[in-house]
Protein backbone atom coordinates (compact mmCIF):
# COMPACT_ATOMS: atom_id res chain seq x y z
CA UNK A 1 0.00 0.00 0.00
CA UNK A 2 1.58 3.55 -1.13
CA UNK A 3 1.14 5.99 1.74
CA UNK A 4 1.07 9.47 1.23
CA UNK A 5 1.95 11.29 4.55
CA UNK A 6 1.75 14.84 3.03
CA UNK A 7 -1.39 15.93 4.21
CA UNK A 8 0.34 15.31 7.44
CA UNK A 9 1.95 18.58 7.08
CA UNK A 10 0.47 21.36 9.45
CA UNK A 11 -1.25 18.69 11.56
CA UNK A 12 -1.03 19.98 15.49
CA UNK A 13 0.02 16.38 17.85
CA UNK A 14 -0.91 16.13 21.21
CA UNK A 15 0.13 18.60 24.00
CA UNK A 16 2.29 16.42 26.35
CA UNK A 17 4.03 16.33 29.55
CA UNK A 18 7.24 15.25 30.56
CA UNK A 19 8.61 15.85 34.47
CA UNK A 20 12.57 16.32 35.03
CA UNK A 21 12.94 13.42 37.54
CA UNK A 22 15.59 13.13 39.58
CA UNK A 23 16.02 9.47 38.88
CA UNK A 24 16.38 9.79 35.35
CA UNK A 25 18.73 12.74 36.07
CA UNK A 26 20.97 10.59 38.16
CA UNK A 27 20.84 7.69 36.13
CA UNK A 28 22.01 9.31 32.97
CA UNK A 29 24.84 10.64 35.39
CA UNK A 30 25.95 7.45 35.97
CA UNK A 31 26.11 6.63 32.43
CA UNK A 32 27.54 9.50 31.30
CA UNK A 33 29.63 10.99 34.01
CA UNK A 34 28.79 14.51 33.95
CA UNK A 35 29.88 16.22 36.79
CA UNK A 36 27.07 16.59 39.58
CA UNK A 37 24.33 18.82 39.85
CA UNK A 38 25.16 22.64 39.93
CA UNK A 39 22.40 24.87 42.23
CA UNK A 40 21.16 27.43 39.33
CA UNK A 41 22.26 30.13 42.78
CA UNK A 42 23.37 28.63 45.29
CA UNK A 43 22.82 32.57 47.29
CA UNK A 44 18.89 32.73 46.42
CA UNK A 45 18.76 28.93 47.18
CA UNK A 46 19.96 29.00 50.52
CA UNK A 47 17.83 32.25 51.58
CA UNK A 48 15.12 30.12 50.60
CA UNK A 49 13.41 29.00 53.64
CA UNK A 50 9.73 27.48 54.53
CA UNK A 51 8.13 26.27 57.74
CA UNK A 52 11.77 26.61 59.28
CA UNK A 53 13.23 24.25 57.08
CA UNK A 54 15.79 25.23 53.69
CA UNK A 55 14.15 23.97 50.64
CA UNK A 56 15.34 22.34 47.84
CA UNK A 57 17.81 23.78 45.65
CA UNK A 58 16.50 24.41 42.10
CA UNK A 59 19.12 22.43 40.40
CA UNK A 60 20.28 22.31 36.58
CA UNK A 61 20.79 19.22 34.92
CA UNK A 62 23.07 19.03 31.85
CA UNK A 63 22.44 20.52 28.46
CA UNK A 64 23.36 16.96 27.94
CA UNK A 65 19.91 15.71 28.98
CA UNK A 66 18.42 18.32 26.62
CA UNK A 67 18.08 15.72 23.88
CA UNK A 68 16.67 13.39 26.40
CA UNK A 69 13.84 15.40 27.04
CA UNK A 70 13.18 16.23 23.34
CA UNK A 71 13.28 12.90 22.29
CA UNK A 72 10.89 11.47 25.65
CA UNK A 73 8.71 14.49 25.37
CA UNK A 74 8.12 14.70 21.52
CA UNK A 75 7.45 10.61 21.69
CA UNK A 76 4.47 11.31 23.98
CA UNK A 77 3.07 13.51 21.28
CA UNK A 78 2.06 11.86 18.37
CA UNK A 79 1.47 7.91 18.03
CA UNK A 80 3.27 6.30 15.31
CA UNK A 81 0.37 4.72 13.56
CA UNK A 82 -2.70 6.89 13.98
CA UNK A 83 -0.41 10.30 13.55
CA UNK A 84 2.44 9.41 11.30
CA UNK A 85 0.63 6.40 8.84
CA UNK A 86 3.41 4.04 10.17
CA UNK A 87 3.06 0.17 11.55
CA UNK A 88 6.47 -0.31 13.34
CA UNK A 89 5.91 -4.10 13.61
CA UNK A 90 6.37 -4.17 10.01
CA UNK A 91 8.04 -0.99 9.10
CA UNK A 92 11.89 0.83 10.69
CA UNK A 93 11.75 4.17 11.52
CA UNK A 94 14.49 5.86 12.69
CA UNK A 95 15.62 9.84 14.03
CA UNK A 96 16.66 12.27 11.11
CA UNK A 97 18.07 15.30 12.13
CA UNK A 98 17.62 17.19 15.51
CA UNK A 99 17.93 21.09 16.06
CA UNK A 100 17.39 22.78 19.75
CA UNK A 101 17.41 26.10 20.67
CA UNK A 102 18.26 26.53 24.26
CA UNK A 103 16.13 29.71 26.09
CA UNK A 104 16.80 28.60 29.96
CA UNK A 105 18.14 25.88 31.86
CA UNK A 106 16.57 22.77 32.89
CA UNK A 107 16.57 21.93 36.60
CA UNK A 108 15.39 18.76 38.43
CA UNK A 109 12.17 18.36 39.56
CA UNK A 110 10.89 20.80 36.37
CA UNK A 111 6.99 20.08 35.17
CA UNK A 112 7.36 20.89 30.77
CA UNK A 113 4.92 20.96 28.87
CA UNK A 114 5.27 20.01 25.18
CA UNK A 115 3.47 21.06 22.38
CA UNK A 116 4.51 20.00 18.54
CA UNK A 117 3.35 20.36 14.82
CA UNK A 118 4.03 18.41 11.66
CA UNK A 119 5.85 21.11 9.97
CA UNK A 120 7.10 19.32 6.72
CA UNK A 121 7.26 16.29 4.79
CA UNK A 122 8.85 14.77 1.84
CA UNK A 123 10.19 12.17 0.17
CA UNK A 124 13.87 11.05 -0.53
CA UNK A 125 15.41 8.23 -2.44
CA UNK A 126 18.84 6.55 -0.68
CA UNK A 127 19.31 3.23 -0.90
CA UNK A 128 15.91 2.62 0.18
CA UNK A 129 12.72 5.18 -0.45
CA UNK A 130 11.81 6.74 2.54
CA UNK A 131 9.81 9.96 3.92
CA UNK A 132 11.13 12.11 6.40
CA UNK A 133 8.59 13.71 8.89
CA UNK A 134 9.49 16.90 10.14
CA UNK A 135 8.50 18.23 13.47
CA UNK A 136 8.66 21.52 15.12
CA UNK A 137 8.50 21.85 18.78
CA UNK A 138 8.09 24.21 21.46
CA UNK A 139 9.08 23.20 25.28
CA UNK A 140 8.21 25.32 27.82
CA UNK A 141 7.65 25.45 31.79
CA UNK A 142 4.21 24.94 31.96
CA UNK A 143 1.15 25.57 29.28
CA UNK A 144 1.45 28.67 29.13
CA UNK A 145 4.95 28.76 30.51
CA UNK A 146 8.60 30.16 29.33
CA UNK A 147 10.17 28.96 26.60
CA UNK A 148 13.28 26.71 27.91
CA UNK A 149 13.57 24.99 24.12
CA UNK A 150 12.42 25.28 20.85
CA UNK A 151 13.64 22.99 17.83
CA UNK A 152 13.07 20.59 15.12
CA UNK A 153 12.99 16.75 15.13
CA UNK A 154 13.10 14.51 11.80
CA UNK A 155 11.88 10.99 11.91
CA UNK A 156 12.83 8.98 8.90
CA UNK A 157 10.22 6.02 8.21
CA UNK A 158 11.26 3.97 5.38
CA UNK A 159 8.64 2.57 2.73
CA UNK B 1 37.52 12.09 28.81
CA UNK B 2 41.46 11.65 28.74
CA UNK B 3 42.08 15.36 28.49
CA UNK B 4 40.99 17.88 30.44
CA UNK B 5 40.00 20.66 28.03
CA UNK B 6 40.51 24.37 28.90
CA UNK B 7 37.91 26.82 28.79
CA UNK B 8 38.73 29.54 26.11
CA UNK B 9 37.45 33.23 26.20
CA UNK B 10 36.03 34.71 23.45
CA UNK B 11 38.88 36.54 21.90
CA UNK B 12 40.86 33.17 22.10
CA UNK B 13 38.71 32.12 19.25
CA UNK B 14 39.12 32.17 15.36
CA UNK B 15 37.50 30.75 12.16
CA UNK B 16 38.69 27.21 11.34
CA UNK B 17 40.42 26.72 14.78
CA UNK B 18 40.60 23.21 15.61
CA UNK B 19 38.73 22.34 18.40
CA UNK B 20 40.63 19.89 20.67
CA UNK B 21 39.56 16.23 20.55
CA UNK B 22 38.52 14.09 23.09
CA UNK B 23 38.25 10.11 23.47
CA UNK B 24 35.34 8.34 25.37
CA UNK B 25 34.78 4.68 25.95
CA UNK B 26 34.91 2.04 25.33
CA UNK B 27 31.25 2.33 25.03
CA UNK B 28 29.27 -0.25 27.89
CA UNK B 29 26.70 -2.48 26.34
CA UNK B 30 25.13 -2.27 30.63
CA UNK B 31 24.57 1.80 30.19
CA UNK B 32 22.14 0.92 27.49
CA UNK B 33 19.54 -0.83 30.43
CA UNK B 34 19.26 2.94 31.96
CA UNK B 35 19.09 4.46 29.54
CA UNK B 36 16.02 2.35 28.03
CA UNK B 37 14.61 3.33 31.09
CA UNK B 38 15.07 6.91 31.17
CA UNK B 39 13.56 6.66 27.41
CA UNK B 40 10.74 3.91 27.89
CA UNK B 41 12.59 2.68 24.74
CA UNK B 42 12.27 -0.73 24.89
CA UNK B 43 13.23 -1.22 21.61
CA UNK B 44 14.64 -4.94 21.32
CA UNK B 45 17.48 -3.64 19.09
CA UNK B 46 19.24 -1.91 22.40
CA UNK B 47 19.38 -4.60 24.67
CA UNK B 48 19.01 -8.14 22.74
CA UNK B 49 22.10 -8.98 20.86
CA UNK B 50 20.00 -12.38 18.77
CA UNK B 51 17.37 -9.92 18.19
CA UNK B 52 20.28 -7.02 16.70
CA UNK B 53 22.29 -9.86 14.84
CA UNK B 54 18.59 -11.39 12.96
CA UNK B 55 18.46 -8.48 12.12
CA UNK B 56 22.18 -7.99 9.94
CA UNK B 57 23.95 -6.15 12.87
CA UNK B 58 26.97 -7.26 14.27
CA UNK B 59 25.29 -6.43 18.04
CA UNK B 60 23.01 -4.25 19.58
CA UNK B 61 23.19 -0.60 19.11
CA UNK B 62 23.82 2.23 21.13
CA UNK B 63 20.50 4.27 21.99
CA UNK B 64 20.92 7.47 19.49
CA UNK B 65 20.18 10.34 22.14
CA UNK B 66 22.93 8.78 24.32
CA UNK B 67 25.69 9.12 21.36
CA UNK B 68 24.12 12.70 21.24
CA UNK B 69 24.78 13.55 24.93
CA UNK B 70 28.87 12.54 24.64
CA UNK B 71 29.11 15.13 22.41
CA UNK B 72 27.03 17.95 24.10
CA UNK B 73 29.12 16.79 27.12
CA UNK B 74 32.49 17.33 25.06
CA UNK B 75 30.94 20.71 23.76
CA UNK B 76 29.50 22.18 26.90
CA UNK B 77 32.70 20.86 28.69
CA UNK B 78 34.53 23.82 26.34
CA UNK B 79 31.83 26.27 27.78
CA UNK B 80 32.66 28.40 31.24
CA UNK B 81 29.15 27.72 31.67
CA UNK B 82 27.45 25.06 30.19
CA UNK B 83 24.05 26.23 29.81
CA UNK B 84 26.13 29.04 27.52
CA UNK B 85 24.66 26.39 25.19
CA UNK B 86 22.68 28.32 22.55
CA UNK B 87 21.69 26.05 19.96
CA UNK B 88 22.63 23.11 18.37
CA UNK B 89 21.94 20.64 15.39
CA UNK B 90 23.13 17.66 14.57
CA UNK B 91 22.63 14.51 12.24
CA UNK B 92 22.65 10.86 13.00
CA UNK B 93 24.64 9.58 10.27
CA UNK B 94 25.90 6.32 11.67
CA UNK B 95 25.35 3.39 14.59
CA UNK B 96 27.64 3.07 17.54
CA UNK B 97 27.83 -0.66 19.10
CA UNK B 98 29.47 -2.05 22.39
CA UNK B 99 33.32 -1.48 22.87
CA UNK B 100 33.13 1.20 20.44
CA UNK B 101 35.25 3.93 21.33
CA UNK B 102 33.89 8.02 20.07
CA UNK B 103 36.05 10.65 19.60
CA UNK B 104 34.34 13.98 19.65
CA UNK B 105 35.92 17.41 17.94
CA UNK B 106 34.97 20.20 16.05
CA UNK B 107 35.62 23.59 14.37
CA UNK B 108 35.11 27.26 14.62
CA UNK B 109 33.02 28.22 11.93
CA UNK B 110 31.93 31.95 12.81
CA UNK B 111 32.73 34.78 15.07
CA UNK B 112 29.74 37.30 15.96
CA UNK B 113 31.00 39.71 18.93
CA UNK B 114 28.25 41.04 21.38
CA UNK B 115 28.61 43.80 24.44
CA UNK B 116 31.40 44.01 26.31
CA UNK B 117 33.74 41.73 24.09
CA UNK B 118 31.51 38.65 25.06
CA UNK B 119 30.21 37.07 21.77
CA UNK B 120 28.73 34.08 20.26
CA UNK B 121 30.74 31.09 18.83
CA UNK B 122 29.28 28.78 16.08
CA UNK B 123 31.44 25.36 16.01
CA UNK B 124 31.16 22.43 13.76
CA UNK B 125 30.69 19.19 15.97
CA UNK B 126 31.45 15.62 15.06
CA UNK B 127 31.53 12.27 17.15
CA UNK B 128 33.48 9.08 15.05
CA UNK B 129 34.27 5.94 15.67
CA UNK B 130 37.62 4.13 16.20
CA UNK B 131 37.29 3.50 12.26
CA UNK B 132 36.69 6.90 11.76
CA UNK B 133 33.23 6.48 10.53
CA UNK B 134 31.42 9.66 11.23
CA UNK B 135 28.27 8.81 13.79
CA UNK B 136 27.18 12.64 14.32
CA UNK B 137 27.69 15.77 12.65
CA UNK B 138 26.10 19.32 13.21
CA UNK B 139 27.03 22.22 14.46
CA UNK B 140 26.66 23.66 18.05
CA UNK B 141 26.39 27.33 19.17
CA UNK B 142 27.41 29.23 22.26
CA UNK B 143 28.13 32.16 24.81
CA UNK B 144 31.69 32.80 24.78
CA UNK B 145 32.68 35.40 27.89
CA UNK B 146 35.61 38.42 27.41
CA UNK B 147 38.53 37.89 28.89
CA UNK B 148 38.16 41.49 30.03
Amino acid sequence: MIVNRTALIGRPLRAATYTVSEVDVKDFLGVVAEPELVAVDAAEGSANVEGGGVTALPRTVPPSFAPFVAVLGLLKTFDWHEDFLFDYRTGTAMFGEQSIQFHRPLTVGQSVAITAVVSDVYEKQGKQTFDVVEVTFDIKTGEEGELLMSGQQSYILFK
Amino acid sequence: MTAPISKAWFEDYEVSLALPSVEMGPMDRFDYIPIALILRDTNPLHLDRVYAQERGLPDVVQQGPLNQAYLYRYFTSLLHDPWDLVATKMRFAANVFPDDTLTCGGEVLALAPQEAGAGIVTCAVWQRNQRGETILKGEAKARIPSRR
